[in-house]
C-alpha cells in the first residue's frame, strides 16, 4: 500500500513525513518549500508502507509546476491512501482539497495539523463530530513536536472509501 | 463530482457543526506580523534584517577564517607539507599537490592539498555555515513571505512577482536548489526569467565567502553591479519573452519560533551535502588546472584568447585559467584570480566575469533539467549576450573613469 501526503502549501506535510519516516526532508515556514516529491518508508505495527511527501496544492486544478507534480502523483497512484494534512487553524480551506480527494475515490485519513496553534487561537474543533460526518479518521496532530503522530500512523488502516452523497446527507441534519 | 459552489456549501455546513471560534486575543506575534508587512514600517525592518544577515555572515566567516584557519593553513599546514611531501620540489607531483615551493600562503601555492583544501575548509566552509544558519532561521520563522509582499512592486517590473524573492535568496546559498524552487512561480515565462537571471547574476554562498576574503574592499561594488545586472536582464527578458506574468497571490504564514532541532537538522544536511558535492569538485578543479598548466594548454589558450580578454574585457590573459575553473567551482576560480597580478579595477572585472560567465556545472545541469532544451538554449543565449555586453560595459566604465 502506498500513502500520499496531500494538503495545501505550508500546512506541515514535510513535518508529518519526517516524523513518520525519520527522514530529513526540508521543513520550512513558507509555502512552496517542497516542489518535488520524496518517497520514504514507514513501519506501522510491523508492516512497512511506502509514503510520499507531495508538494502542496490548493486544489486539484494545478496553477504552478509544483501543483502539477501533486496532481500527477495522485493520478499515478490510483490505489493509494491519502493522508490529507489540514492546518487546524484554517480548517475550512483545507477541507476543500480533502473533499476533492474523497470525491476522486481515494480512502482518506485527515491529519488536523498545527493543533497547538489552533488551541492558542481559541479555536475549538469537535473532532468526534467531524469524524462522524466525514466517516473517515480525523486525528489532531502537532507535527513539529510529534504529538499525535503515533495515533495518525495507527489509524491509517481505518481509511476507507466514502461516497460524497453520504457526507452531504450526514452534514445536512 | 460536486462543483465549486456545492463543495463550499457542504464545507460551510460541516464547519458550522464542528468549529467554535473562541475569543481571539491580539498577541505580540500579531503586532510583529503587522509591522513587518506594512510598507512604512516593513521596509526599514526589511533593510535592517538583510543588513543584519550580511553583517552576521561577514563577522562569522571572518572570525573563523582570519582568526583561526588562515593561521592554521599558512603557518602550520603549508610549511609542514612543503617539508614532508615525498616527491621532489621540481616534480610534477609536487606541482599538482603542493604547488609553488616558494609560496608562503595557501592562496598562492595552488596545489590540491594546499589551496584546494584551504579554499574549501578554510574559507568557504565557515561562510556556508554562517549563511545557512541565518537563512534557515529566516525560512523557519516565516519572514520570507513577508519580504515577498514588500518587494512585490519592484519585481513586477521584471516580469516576476514578490515570491521570486524566495528562489533569489535561496540562490545566494546555492544556485542548484534555487533552480528547482523556481517551480513555485506560475508561468513558464516567470520560471524562465527567474532561472536565467539567478544563474547568471546571483553569486552563491561559496563564492560570496571567497570574495569576502580576496577582495574585501570592493566586494560591495561587485555585488551591486551584479544586482543591477539582475534587474536589467530581468527587465529586458520580461519585454521579449512571450507569456504571462500573473499577480502575486500569497498565503502569509504566522510567525513561528524556529526550533533547535529543525535548524540543526537542516544545517547539518546542507553542510554535509556541501562536503560531498563541493570538496571533490574543488580538489578535482585544482588537479585539472595544474595539469593544464603543466601540459601548456593554459598558455596556449591564454595566447589565443588574450586579445579578446585584454581587448574587450580589459583583464590580463592569465585569467583564462580561472575562467576554465569557474565552470567547475566559482569559489576556486575567484581564489585563483587572487594569485594573478592586476589592478584593483581589473580584479573587479575579472570577478564579475567569473560570476556571470557560465554557471557552475551543477547549475548548468539544473537549467537543462528544469527548462528543457528550449529553455536551456534561451538561457544560454541570454548568458552569452550578457557576458559580452555587460562584461564589456564594465571595461568601458573603467575607460571612461580613466582607470583602465
Amino acid at each position: 500500500m502506498r500513502i500520499l501526503l496531500m494538503g495545501h502549501p505550508n500546512v506541515g506535510k514535510s513535518a508529518v513525513f519526517n516524523r513518520l519516516t525519520g527522514a530529513r526532508v526540508t521543513e520550512s515556514n513558507y509555502p512552496g518549500t517542497t516542489v518535488d516529491y520524496t518517497k520514504g518508508r514507514v513501519r506501522i505495527e510491523g508492516d512497512s508502507f511506502e509514503i510520499i511527501d507531495v508538494p502542496g496544492a490548493f486544489s486539484l486544478e494545478p496553477k504552478d509546476k509544483a501543483e502539477e507534480v501533486a496532481v500527477k502523483m495522485l493520478e499515478e497512484n490510483k490505489e493509494a491512501v491519502a493522508i490529507c494534512v489540514i492546518d487546524a487553524s484554517k480548517m475550512e480551506r483545507g477541507l476543500y482539497l480533502a473533499l476533492q480527494v474523497i470525491e476522486k475515490g481515494y480512502p482518506v485519513v485527515i491529519a488536523l495539523n498545527m493543533w497547538d496553534v489552533a488551541q492558542d487561537k481559541n479555536i475549538e474543533i469537535d473532532v468526534e463530530e467531524l469524524e462522524d460526518i466525514l466517516t473517515v479518521p480525523v486525528v489532531p496532530v502537532t507535527a513539529i513536536s510529534g504529538e499525535g503522530i503515533r495515533e495518525l500512523a495507527l489509524r491509517i488502516k481505518e481509511a476507507s472509501l466514502v461516497k460524497i452523497e453520504k457526507i452531504i446527507e450526514k452534514a445536512g441534519n | 463530482m460536486l462543483d465549486l459552489e456545492q463543495r463550499w456549501e457542504l464545507i460551510d455546513k460541516i464547519a458550522k457543526r464542528t468549529i467554535k471560534f473562541g475569543k481571539y486575543r491580539h498577541t505580540l506575534k500579531d503586532a510583529i506580523a503587522e509591522i513587518t508587512v506594512k510598507p512604512l514600517t516593513g521596509i526599514p525592518i526589511a533593510i535592517a534584517v538583510l543588513y543584519g544577515f550580511w553583517a552576521f555572515f561577514v563577522a562569522f566567516a571572518g572570525f573563523f577564517t582570519d582568526g583561526f584557519l588562515v593561521k592554521l593553513f599558512d603557518m602550520h599546514w603549508l610549511p609542514w607539507l612543503q617539508e614532508v611531501f615525498p616527491a621532489g620540489k621540481e616534480s610534477w607531483l609536487y606541482y599538482i599537490f603542493v604547488g609553488d615551493p616558494l609560496a608562503d600562503n595557501c592562496f598562492e601555492a595552488f596545489g590540491m592539498l594546499t589551496s584546494g583544501l584551504f579554499v574549501v575548509i578554510g574559507v568557504v566552509l565557515p561562510a556556508i555555515v554562517a549563511f545557512y544558519l541565518v537563512l534557515i532561521v529566516l525560512e523557519d520563522s516565516g519572514y520570507l513571505p513577508r519580504l515577498a509582499v514588500l518587494i512585490d512592486t519592484v519585481l513586477h517590473k521584471i516580469g516576476l512577482h514578490g515570491y521570486a524573492i524566495v528562489p533569489s535568496i535561496l540562490s545566494l546559498g546555492c544556485n542548484v536548489p534555487a533552480c528547482t524552487a523556481c517551480r513555485i512561480l506560475e508561468t513558464k515565462k516567470q520560471r524562465f526569467i527567474m532561472r536565467t537571471i539567478l544563474a547568471i547574476f546571483i553569486p552563491c554562498g561559496a563564492q560570496l565567502g571567497i570574495m569576502l576574503k580576496v577582495i574585501p574592499e570592493t566586494v560591495g561594488w561587485v555585488i551591486l553591479y551584479l544586482l543591477a545586472g539582475y534587474f536589467i536582464l530581468g527587465f529586458i527578458l520580461s519585454r521579449i519573452v512571450p507569456g504571462e506574468s500573473p499577480e502575486l497571490l500569497l498565503d502569509i504564514p504566522s510567525y513561528q519560533r524556529p526550533t533547535f532541532s529543525n535548524v540543526g537538522r537542516k544545517l547539518w544536511v546542507r553542510t554535509s551535502s556541501f562536503f560531498t558535492t563541493a570538496i571533490p569538485f574543488v580538489l578535482l578543479g585544482v588537479i585539472i588546472i595544474n595539469v593544464l598548466h603543466l601540459t601548456g594548454v593554459i598558455d596556449w589558450l591564454a595566447t589565443g584568447l588574450g586579445p579578446l580578454l585584454s581587448g574587450w574585457f580589459g583583464v590580463p590573459k592569465e585569467t583564462v585559467g580561472a575562467l576554465i575553473v569557474a565552470f567547475l567551482r566559482k569559489d576556486l576560480a575567484v581564489a585563483q584570480l587572487s594569485a594573478i597580478e592586476m589592478t584593483k579595477y581589473q580584479m573587479v572585472t575579472s570577478v564579475v566575469l567569473v560570476s556571470i560567465y557560465f554557471p557552475c556545472i551543477a547549475t548548468f545541469v539544473m537549467l537543462l533539467k528544469e527548462g528543457g532544451v528550449k529553455g536551456f538554449l534561451g538561457s544560454l543565449a541570454a548568458l552569452v549576450a550578457t557576458v559580452f555586453l555587460y562584461g564589456g560595459l564594465l571595461h568601458l566604465i573603467w575607460i571612461l573613469l580613466g582607470v583602465a
